[in-house]
């Protein structure tokens, strides 16, 4: 089924931003628009665009989720919730407020995150922090051949070295600020403020910026 | 105690990233409510954290979009935001309607209803009994969705002696079943329909299936399945008993 109108016109200006980008902004930006559209589609309880947000986005869904919950079956569950839950709240989406993109994986990474916190008796949390390993691997680990990834590689790259920890270790392992802090050995005050300007840096390098 | 203006913008890359606990959260969600400022910049900073996570991006497990697609084909949407009413301080609601916990919930706990609802209508089930069930069953509604959508959940189906047909979800992930029945005899208003569990683990009675409609009866949820447990059905009196006193209409081996 055509994405015709729903949620259309927007991503498309997004094309050109940034720098050393090309050959892919054009396509992110057209992918951007179209998933905002068929998460329109969707909400009309067209199957078959729910079908195309699948094959977009589900992978990145699944991605993340896994990346922070680690256990497979567990992650797959999260991640038939979260898009289950696109299925059920399209009409909620507003693309007047940012990315499909950005909406689908904030929800994605929240339940993730939710369901570690909930799940995870607080010994076994005690164990994988003493046990976390460097986390720049998480994104060696993350980053293969694409150019995408290699876009966020150069720019977590850009980022000083307790930055990209603090990222890092918040969002690919889903731990608090507070458990960021011990294993860095840098004071919770510190880590909010590198976690804040971590993420601006990365938003303007990423040239995803509004 | 309140953050400061300046301790919550601090929290702001914390919050993108669901790197604080709940009640940090609920604080920074307050302040945001009332801070055009920060939910324009949160925005912009879940622009950066989502090319992070699609940057993770792995293949899908086989099956499991399938599955998803089965299970939205059984669940109702969200109506959209009403455009005749007014929408007050529009900006960045999106985020918090996502943001916010206990909203979340809420709408977990409707949505699932409305999966009840939306597999009544599947199997045919309509009002009287089961709106009184749906009213009873908002918790067990829940679950209903978490065995329809747990990724081992096989569908089985089968005769009830007597007549009429059983329909089994069953996921042993999730340790739960639901049963839908179809063409079930209409029994006397004395009498009753009575689930139980039968294993090693004992005889546990699941309850009674409320009153068909139209021939359909359920869904009813089954939990705390153990290994070796029967599915089986009797008819018993209305109010229902502690063991079956009556010939077993279906013995399904789990």
């Amino acid at each position: 089924m055509p994405a015709a109108s729903a949620g259309a016109g927007r991503g498309s200006g997004r094309a050109g931003q940034g720098s050393g980008r090309a050959g892919q902004g054009s396509d992110r930006a057209g992918q951007g628009s179209d998933l905002a559209a068929q998460i329109g589609l969707v909400a009309r309880g067209d199957a078959a665009a729910f079908d195309a947000v699948f094959e977009q986005i589900g992978p990145s869904v699944f991605g993340v989720v896994k990346r922070v919950i680690r256990d497979p079956a567990q992650s797959e569950e999260v991640t038939q919730e979260v898009l289950l839950e696109v299925w059920r709240n399209a009409a909620k989406f507003d693309a007047g407020r940012g990315s499909a993109t950005a909406w689908v994986m904030t929800l994605a990474h929240r339940r993730a995150v939710d369901r570690v916190r909930s799940v995870q008796k607080e010994y076994e949390r005690e164990r994988r922090l003493a046990a976390a390993d460097i986390p720049y691997d998480e994104v060696t680990e993350a980053v293969e051949s694409s150019l995408e990834r290699e876009r966020v590689r150069r720019c977590l790259n850009s980022l000083t070295e307790v930055q990209r920890e603090s990222v890092t270790l918040a969002y690919y392992r889903g731990y608090t600020y507070g458990q960021v802090a011990s294993l860095l050995g840098v004071p919770t005050g510190t880590v909010k403020t590198r976690m804040r300007d971590a993420l601006i840096r990365l938003r303007d390098c990423l040239g995803v910026a509004e | 105690m309140r953050p400061s203006k300046r301790d919550a913008h601090t929290l702001a890359g914390a919050y993108v990233m669901d790197a604080i606990s709940a009640p940090d959260r609920e604080r920074f969600e307050r302040h945001l409510a009332g801070c055009e400022e920060c939910a324009r910049e949160i925005a912009s900073l879940r622009e950066a954290t989502a090319v992070l996570g699609a940057a993770a991006a792995e293949p899908l497990p086989a099956g499991l979009k399938e599955r998803v697609m089965a299970a939205a084909a059984m669940t109702r949407q969200q109506p959209p935001a009403d455009e005749a009413q007014a929408r007050p301080n529009t900006q960045g609601s999106w985020l918090r309607s996502l943001a916010w916990p206990g909203r979340l919930a809420l709408a977990a706990g409707a949505a699932t209803a409305a999966a009840v609802l939306t597999l009544a209508v599947v199997f045919g089930v309509s009002n009287g009994s089961m709106r009184q069930q749906l009213d009873q069953a908002q918790a067990s509604s829940q679950q209903i969705a978490a065995v329809l959508t747990a990724h081992d959940a096989v569908m089985t189906s089968g005769p009830v002696s007597g007549g009429g047909t059983a329909t089994i979800v069953m996921s042993h992930i999730r340790h739960a079943l639901v049963f839908t029945a179809q063409g079930l005899r209409a029994l006397p208003a004395s009498r009753g329909y009575e689930l139980w569990l039968i294993g090693p683990a004992g005889t546990r009675p699941v309850g009674m299936l409320p009153a068909g409609s139209h021939g359909m009866t359920g869904p009813v949820i089954a939990s705390g399945l153990h290994q070796g447990d029967h599915l089986a059905l009797t008819a018993e009196s209305a109010a229902g008993t502690a063991h079956p006193t009556a010939p077993m209409m279906l013995d399904v081996d789990l």
